[in-house]
C-alpha cells in the first residue's frame, strides 16, 4: 500500500496520477477514486500492452472541506491502492519549556519556515479552555507579526500566574494548525536555594581542610614541648611538607 | 634555616594534584563549555554570534595575560592566598553576570573579572605542583591536567541541564557557586619552602634573570610557535568535517573520540615522562612533531576511517604534549623561579594562541578550504619542535638536574655572610 503526504496551504488545482500493474490477464479494469470513505469517481480503464493502467483524477481544492486523504483503488482479485494525504503545513511542535523569572519579559515565538499563514492568533489556557489573547485590551501583551511567517508574543512584567500553556494558531485558507508553548515563571528563591547550599558546602570543605592543617601542626609541635632551648630540626621524610616561612626559625646544633 | 633540599615527590603533593585537578576542571572546563551559554545569550540579548563569542575570548585573554601577575603575587605571598583570592574573583564575576542587562555587562563581569580570577588561580597552582614533585613531576602534571578533559565532558551536559531548569540567570548563579570550589582548592595549597628559594630573591630579580636566560627564551619561542598551531583543530575541525559532507552528529562523535584519546594521552605521557631517563624536552619534541605531522595529514585524509585514525592520533599526541610542556620548565629555570617563569611563558605563548585561529580562518577565506590552515598549523608545530633541539642537555643521556641558578647563589651567599657578621647573630 503506497502513501504520499502533500502539504498545501492555498487553493489549488490538483491532478493525481496512479499507475497500476494489474494481476492476471485482463484488458479492462475499474479504478475508483475516494476521499476518505466518500466515493468521488469510478471509471473503467484500458490495460496497455505493457500491462500497466494509468489513472488520473483532476479536481480543485478551495476550502478545508476538500482536504483529506484521497485514494485510487484498483478493483480486482488483488486490490491495489494508493493514498494521497493533503494537509496544511504543520508547526514545529518540539519546543522546550520556556523558563523565565518574575519581573522579566518573555518573548514567545512561533514560526513556519516554509509557509505564510493568512493570520496568526494566540491563546492561553484557563483551566481546560483556550482563551484568546487580545493585545489591544491588555497592554502587558504585545503581539507582532500577525501576517508574516513568524509571530511573537511579548509578555511584560511577568507574574507567577502567567505561567502555563500558550497556543499559537496559524490560519490558512485551507485549514489551521496549532503549536503549544509552555511558559514557566520562577521566583528568585528557586535558584537561590541550591546556591546557598553549595556555598555552605564550600565553607564546610574549607573548614575541614584548615582544621586538619592546624591539627597536624599541633601534632608536630608536641614532641618539642619542654625542649624550647634545644630545638632540633627534624626533616621528616614521610607525609609532611616543609615548615612555613613564618614559623619560628629553628637553629641547627 | 627553614626549607627542604628536595621536593617531597609525594605525601601532601598528591593533595596538590587533587587541587590542581579540580582547578583545571573549574577554569578550563567552564571556559570550554561556555559554548552552551552561547545560544542563550544570542537570543536573550538579540546580538550577533561574533559579538557574543567575545565573552569567552576576553576571558581567555585576561587569564593568559594576567598570569605573570599571579606569578609575582605568589612569589611574594605564596600560592595559597593568591589562589583563594582568584577563586573569589572568578565566582564574583559569574555572580554579577547573572544580573546582566546587556552584553557589555557580560564582557566586564565574565571576561574581565572572572578572567582575572582565573589568572590568579591556574598558573600559581601548576607552579606550586611542580615544586612538590621532581621524580614524578610529569605524572603529577598529567594526572592534574586530566581535569580539563573530564570536565569538558561533564560540564557541557550539566550546563545544558542548568539552562533547561533555571534559565541563563539562574544557571550563571549556580556556576558562580560552583566556582567557589576554587577557593577550597586554594586552601589545599600548603606553602612549601625549598632551599633554593632564599637564593633567588624577589620577583623583580627573578623576572630579570629569566629574561636573560637563554634556554628560557628559546623555550618560550618554541611554546609560542606550538601554541599557534595547537588550537586550530579545536576551532576548525567541525567546520572542516562539514565541508567534507559530514553530518553534525558523526562530527560531534569524532570530536568526542579525539577528546578521549586526548585524556589517555595526557596520563600516558605523564607516566612516560617520568619513566624515561634524560631530559623531558626530548619527549616534548617527539609529541609536538607527531602532532604537527597528524595535523598536516588532515587535508590528505578523505575516507572516514582515515579521519578517525587521524583524530585519535591528534587527540593522543596533543594531549601528550601538555603535561610534558609544563614539566620542561622546572628543569630549565629551577623550582624557585617557577612561579614567575610559568607566568611569563603563559603570557607570551598566548600571543600564539590569539593569532592562530584568526590566521587559520583567514587562510580558509582566501583559499576556500581548510587545507592551507591545517598544513600551516602543522608547520608551526614542527618549527616549534625544531627550536626545542636548541635546549641545553638535549642530547645527554642523563636527566638534567633541576637547575639551580649558580651565579645568583654565590652572590647572595656572600651578601648573607656579611649581614650575619654585622648583626652579630651566632653561627656555628
Amino acid at each position: 500500500m503506497l502513501e504520499k503526504n502533500i502539504t498545501l496551504e492555498s487553493p489549488s488545482l490538483v491532478s493525481l496520477t496512479c499507475e497500476f500493474t494489474p494481476s492476471g490477464n485482463v484488458t479492462l479494469v475499474n479504478v475508483t477514486w475516494t476521499r476518505g470513505t466518500e466515493l468521488m469517481l469510478r471509471s473503467p480503464h484500458a490495460v496497455f500492452a505493457d500491462n500497466t493502467v494509468h489513472a488520473q483524477y483532476q479536481f480543485s481544492i478551495i476550502n478545508s472541506k476538500q482536504m483529506g486523504s484521497y485514494s485510487c483503488l484498483l478493483e480486482g482479485k488483488q486490490e491495489q491502492r494508493g493514498t494521497f494525504n493533503f494537509k496544511v503545513p504543520e508547526l514545529s511542535g518540539k519546543n522546550k519549556p520556556f523558563i523565565t523569572y518574575v519581573g522579566d519579559t518573555a518573548v514567545l515565538v512561533c514560526k513556519c519556515p516554509k509557509c505564510l499563514p493568512v493570520r496568526w492568533a494566540w491563546y492561553r489556557s484557563n483551566g481546560s479552555e483556550q482563551v484568546p489573547i487580545d493585545a489591544l485590551m491588555n497592554d502587558t501583551y504585545v503581539i507582532s507579526g500577525t501576517h508574516s511567517n513568524k509571530t511573537k508574543l511579548k509578555i511584560k512584567n511577568l507574574r507567577e500566574e502567567d505561567g502555563g500553556a500558550y497556543w499559537c494558531r496559524a490560519e490558512f485558507q485551507l485549514g489551521q494548525s496549532t503549536d503549544q508553548l509552555d511558559l514557566v515563571v520562577l521566583s528568585f528563591l528557586v535558584p537561590l536555594k541550591p546556591f546557598f547550599a553549595i556555598i555552605a558546602e564550600v565553607i564546610v570543605l574549607m573548614s575541614i581542610i584548615l582544621l586538619c592543617e592546624v591539627y597536624t601542626k599541633k601534632k608536630k609541635k608536641h614532641p618539642d614541648d619542654g625542649k624550647e632551648f634545644e630545638q632540633i630540626e627534624q626533616l621528616k621524610s614521610d607525609d609532611s611538607n616543609g615548615v612555613e616561612n613564618n614559623a619560628p626559625r629553628q637553629r641547627k646544633k | 634555616m627553614a626549607g627542604r633540599a628536595e621536593p617531597p615527590d609525594g605525601g601532601w603533593g598528591w593533595m596538590v594534584v587533587l587541587s590542581a585537578f579540580f582547578q583545571s576542571a573549574l577554569v578550563f572546563g567552564v571556559l570550554r563549555s561556555f559554548g552552551v551559554f552561547f545560544v542563550e545569550f544570542v537570543s536573550a540579548f538579540e546580538e550577533q554570534a561574533a559579538r557574543v563569542s567575545w565573552i569567552a575570548s576576553i576571558g581567555i585573554a585576561v587569564q593568559q595575560f594576567g598570569s605573570p601577575i599571579g606569578s609575582v603575587l605568589s612569589t611574594n605571598f605564596g600560592p595559597r592566598p593568591v589562589v583563594m583570592t582568584g577563586g573569589i574573583l572568578a565566582a564574583l564575576g559569574m555572580l554579577l553576570a547573572s544580573f546582566a542587562t546587556s552584553l557589555t555587562h557580560l564582557y566586564l563581569s565574565i571576561g574581565l573579572l572572572s578572567g582575572s580570577g582565573w589568572a590568579l588561580t591556574f598558573t600559581p597552582t601548576l607552579a606550586c605542583l611542580s615544586r612538590y614533585f621532581s621524580r614524578r613531576r610529569s605524572l603529577a602534571m598529567g594526572l592534574a591536567l586530566t581535569g580539563v578533559g573530564l570536565s569538558s565532558f561533564a560540564f557541557a551536559p550539566l550546563f545544558q541541564w542548568l539552562l533547561d531548569h533555571f534559565a541563563w540567570r539562574g544557571a550563571l548563579l549556580l556556576v558562580s557557586a560552583l566556582s567557589c570550589h576554587l577557593v577550597a582548592c586554594g586552601a589545599l595549597l600548603r606553602p612549601l619552602s625549598l632551599t633554593e628559594d632564599t637564593a633567588v630573591g624577589g620577583p623583580r630579580a627573578q623576572l630579570t634573570s629569566l629574561l636573560h636566560h637563554g634556554p628560557f627564551l628559546r623555550y618560550t619561542v618554541a611554546l609560542t610557535l606550538i601554541n599557534t598551531g595547537y588550537f586550530i583543530p579545536y576551532v576548525h575541525l567541525v567546520a572542516h568535517l562539514q565541508d567534507l559532507g559530514w553530518d553534525p552528529l558523526p562530527a560531534a562523535f569524532l570530536l568526542s573520540v579525539a577528546a578521549i584519546s586526548d585524556l589517555i594521552g595526557r596520563v600516558a605521557s605523564g607516566w612516560l615522562g617520568d619513566a624515561v631517563p634524560g631530559p623531558v624536552a626530548r619527549l616534548l619534541m617527539l609529541w609536538t612533531t607527531l602532532t604537527g605531522v597528524s595535523l598536516a595529514l588532515f587535508p590528505v585524509a578523505q575516507a572516514p576511517t582515515a579521519l578517525v585514525v587521524l583524530a585519535v592520533a591528534y587527540g593522543f599526541t596533543s594531549g601528550a604534549l601538555t603535561p610534558v610542556a609544563f614539566s620542561v620548565l622546572p628543569e630549565l629555570v629551577g623550582t624557585a623561579r617557577i612561579y614567575c617563569g610559568l607566568g611569563l611563558v603563559q603570557m607570551i605563548e598566548s600571543i600564539g594562541g590569539l593569532l592562530g585561529a584568526p590566521l587559520s580562518g583567514y587562510l580558509r577565506d582566501v583559499t576556500g578550504n581548510y587545507t592551507a590552515s591545517f598544513v600551516v598549523a602543522g608547520a608551526f608545530l614542527l618549527v616549534g619542535s625544531g627550536v626545542l633541539i636548541t635546549l641545553p642537555h638535549f642530547f645527554s643521556c642523563f636527566s638534567a638536574p633541576t637547575s639551580r641558578p649558580q651565579e645568583l647563589v654565590i652572590e647572595v651567599l656572600d651578601t648573607k655572610v656579611s649581614l650575619h657578621k654585622e648583626e652579630g647573630l651566632e653561627e656555628e
